[in-house]
C-alpha cells in the first residue's frame, strides 16, 4: 500500500514540475499561432483552433531581417562549435595523457579561466577587437568563443577514464601522439564531444551581450538581437508577432537537442566530472 | 595482453619520449594557448590595468592610483547589491542542489522509457533556450493584472502579488526565473552521477534489508558527493553572474532589490562610462569568486567520497 501511495507521490511531484516547467512554452507557441492578440490576454487562457494562423511568423519576417539574423547565428555558432571542438580537444589530450612541465599550473590557469566572467572584460575584449579592426565583423563574435576553460576540463575528465591500454597498443605500433589522437582517442570520444558541441552551439546561438556590443550594422546582428528589436516595438507591435519570433528562434535550438540528449548523459556518466 | 608482448628494451626508452612529450605538449596545447593569451588573459590583464586609471572611452585616461579601490570601499550601494545578489544566487543554488536531486531521483525510479523520455525533456527545454527570450516570456507571465502566474494563485484563493514591482517580490521572481531556466542542467548532471553508481550495491543494501532511507544516506548520497561537489561549485559562479534576468524582469529594481553585481558593473561600465570604476569592481569581483571556490574545494575534504 505505501509502496502504491510512494509511486503516486512521484509521479504527481514529476507532473506538476514538468507542467510548471513546460506552461511557459505552451503559452508561446499557442501565442505564435493565435490570429488575436485580444485572446493571448483573456484569463483563463483559452484555446480555439478556429483562431489559428500562421500569419505571425510572416510579419516578424516583416518587421526584421529574420533569416539575415538566423544566418548570422547559424555562421557564429557553428564556426565557434567546431574551433572549440578542435581545441579543447587537443588541449585536453595533452592535460589527460602527455607528462610535461608546469601541467598542474596551466590545468590550474584553465579552472580559474571559468571564473572570469564575459561581462567583466568585455570592455578590454572590445578594445582588442578594435585594434586587429575585426569590430562589426562576425569575427568579432566567433573569436572571443573559441577557447572554453569548461570544455578542456568535460573532455579531460573524459579522456582520463579512457583505458590506457589502447593507447600503449597504439603506440608499439608506432603511431605517434597525433595518430594515437585522431586514432585511438577521437573515435572513442563521439559522446562527450556531441555534449560539449551541444553545449557550445546553444550557448552561443543564445547570447545576448557580444552582438550588443561588437556590432553596429543591423545587417551582422544574430537572433538574440532580433528578439529584443522586435520586443521593442511591443507598444507598437502584436503579442503574437513576438511569440512567433521567440518560437522561430527556438526550434532550430531544440531540434538539435533532442537529437543529441541522450549523449549527454551518457557522456557526463562515463567521465564522472569529478574535480 | 599487448604488454607482454613488449621487449623490455621499448620501455627503457622513456627517458628520450620525455622530451618529445614537451613538445608534442607545445603543439596540442597552441590553439587554446594562443585562444587563451588573446581572448582571455589579455582582456583581464586590461581590466586590471583599467583599474588604477579614469577613463570614459572618450578622453585620455589618467592614472589614479587606487582611488577606485578607495571609492569602491566607500560604496554603499556596491555592499547593497553585493547583499542582493549573495541573496539570490544562494537560493538558487540551493534550488538547483536540492531540487535538482529530489527530480533526478524520482526520475530513476521506475517507469516506461518513454515517459522517462518526456519527463527529462520538458525539464531540460529552458536550458536550451535564450535566457533573454526565457525573461521576456516571464514578464508576461508574471504581469500583476494580466500575468496566468497571478491568475492561478487567484484559482488558490491568494491574492495578487506585486511580482516584478515590489522589492520583497523582484529578487523572488529572478530566482524562480533563473532557477527554472538551469534547474534541467542540474538534473541531468545528477542523472549521469546516479547512473554511475554500480547497481550491485544497492541491491546489496537490499538485500541487507536497509530501506529507501538509509540507502539514501548510505549509499547514493556518499557515492554522488563528487556530483554534488561539482554542482555547488559550477551554480556558484553561475548564479553570481546573473544578468540578463534582472535585466530583462525588472532592470535591478525596484531601487536595487534584485540588481546583481554584473548588472551593476555593467551600468557603470555602459551607462556612466565609468571605466575605471567598472573595472575595478570588476577585479574584486573575480577575487571574491575565486576566494568562494577556493573555500568550497577546502570544504569538500570533509564531505565528499571518492572512490
Amino acid at each position: 500500500m505505501s509502496r502504491i501511495l510512494a509511486r503516486i507521490a512521484t509521479f504527481a511531484i514529476l507532473v506538476v514540475a514538468a507542467l510548471a516547467i513546460a506552461a511557459p512554452f505552451l503559452w508561446i507557441f499557442r501565442g505564435a499561432f493565435s490570429a488575436s492578440d485580444a485572446e493571448l490576454y483573456k484569463l483563463p487562457p483559452t484555446f480555439s483552433p478556429g483562431n489559428l494562423t500562421a500569419g505571425n511568423f510572416g510579419k516578424v519576417t516583416d518587421q526584421v531581417p529574420y533569416f539575415r539574423f538566423f544566418v548570422n547565428s547559424l555562421i557564429v555558432s557553428t564556426t565557434i562549435t567546431a574551433a572549440q571542438i578542435i581545441t579543447c580537444a587537443t588541449a585536453a589530450y595533452a592535460f589527460a595523457r602527455l607528462k610535461f612541465r608546469g601541467k598542474n599550473v596551466l590545468f590550474a590557469v584553465v579552472i580559474g579561466s571559468l571564473m572570469i566572467p564575459i561581462q567583466v572584460t568585455i570592455v578590454p575584449l572590445f578594445l582588442v577587437m578594435s585594434k586587429l579592426e575585426l569590430t562589426n565583423t562576425l569575427w568579432a563574435l566567433i573569436l572571443p568563443g573559441i577557447f572554453s576553460g569548461f570544455g578542456i576540463f568535460l573532455l579531460r575528465q573524459h579522456f582520463l577514464a579512457l583505458p590506457a591500454e589502447l593507447e600503449e597498443a597504439a603506440r608499439i605500433d608506432g603511431a605517434g601522439h597525433l595518430r594515437t589522437f585522431v586514432r585511438v582517442i577521437l573515435p572513442l570520444s563521439g559522446p562527450s564531444i556531441a555534449t560539449l558541441g551541444i553545449l557550445c552551439f546553444t550557448y552561443w546561438w543564445n547570447d545576448l551581450l557580444l552582438p550588443l556590443v561588437m556590432i553596429s550594422d543591423t545587417d551582422r546582428q544574430t537572433l538574440p538581437v532580433g528578439l529584443v528589436l522586435l520586443a521593442g516595438r511591443f507598444s507598437t507591435g502584436s503579442l503574437g508577432t513576438i511569440a512567433a519570433g521567440i518560437a522561430m528562434a527556438i526550434v532550430p535550438v531544440l531540434i538539435v537537442f533532442i537529437a543529441a540528449q541522450r549523449y549527454i548523459v551518457q557522456s557526463i556518466a562515463s567521465s564522472g566530472l569529478k574535480l | 595482453m599487448t604488454e607482454e608482448v613488449v621487449p623490455p628494451a621499448v620501455r627503457r626508452g622513456a627517458p628520450p619520449k620525455k622530451r618529445k612529450d614537451g613538445l608534442a605538449a607545445l603543439g596540442f596545447l597552441s590553439p587554446a594557448i594562443v585562444t587563451f593569451l588573446v581572448f582571455v588573459l589579455a582582456p583581464t590583464l586590461g581590466v586590471l590595468y583599467l583599474s588604477f586609471y579614469d577613463w570614459n572611452l572618450l578622453s585620455d585616461g589618467t592614472f589614479v592610483g587606487l582611488d577606485n579601490f578607495d571609492r569602491l570601499v566607500h560604496d554603499d550601494r556596491l555592499l547593497h547589491v553585493y547583499g542582493s545578489t549573495a541573496y539570490m544566487a544562494l537560493v538558487i543554488l540551493a534550488v538547483n542542489v536540492v531540487a535538482g536531486l529530489l527530480l533526478a531521483v524520482l526520475l530513476e525510479t521506475r517507469m516506461s522509457r518513454w515517459l522517462r523520455g518526456f519527463f527529462r525533456l520538458s525539464f531540460l527545454f529552458p536550458f536550451v533556450v535564450s535566457a533573454s527570450a526565457v525573461a521576456l516570456i516571464w514578464r508576461f507571465l508574471l504581469n500583476k493584472d494580466l500575468g496566468l502566474v497571478n491568475y492561478v494563485l487567484g484559482l488558490a484563493g491568494l491574492d495578487r502579488i506585486d511580482w516584478l514591482g515590489s522589492s520583497a517580490w523582484a529578487p523572488v521572481s529572478v530566482i524562480v526565473v533563473n532557477s527554472w531556466k538551469t534547474i534541467g542542467f542540474s538534473i541531468l548532471v545528477y542523472i549521469a552521477g546516479l547512473q554511475a553508481i554500480p547497481a550491485v550495491l544497492k541491491e546489496a543494501a537490499i538485500v541487507d534489508g536497509a530501506n529507501a532511507w538509509t540507502r539514501f544516506w548510505r549509499i547514493t548520497f556518499p557515492m554522488l558527493s563528487p556530483t554534488i561537489f561539482f554542482l555547488v561549485v559550477i551554480n556558484t559562479i553561475n548564479s553570481f553572474q546573473i544578468f540578463a534576468e534582472p535585466r530583462v524582469l525588472t532592470q535591478g529594481g525596484p531601487g536595487d532589490a534584485s540588481r546583481t553585481i554584473v548588472e551593476y558593473l555593467y551600468d557603470r561600465a555602459f551607462g556612466d562610462f565609468d571605466l575605471g570604476y567598472a573595472s575595478a569592481i570588476g577585479i574584486t569581483f573575480m577575487l571574491v569568486l575565486i576566494v568562494l571556490t577556493a573555500i568550497q574545494f577546502r570544504l569538500s575534504r570533509r564531505w565528499t567520497f571518492y572512490e
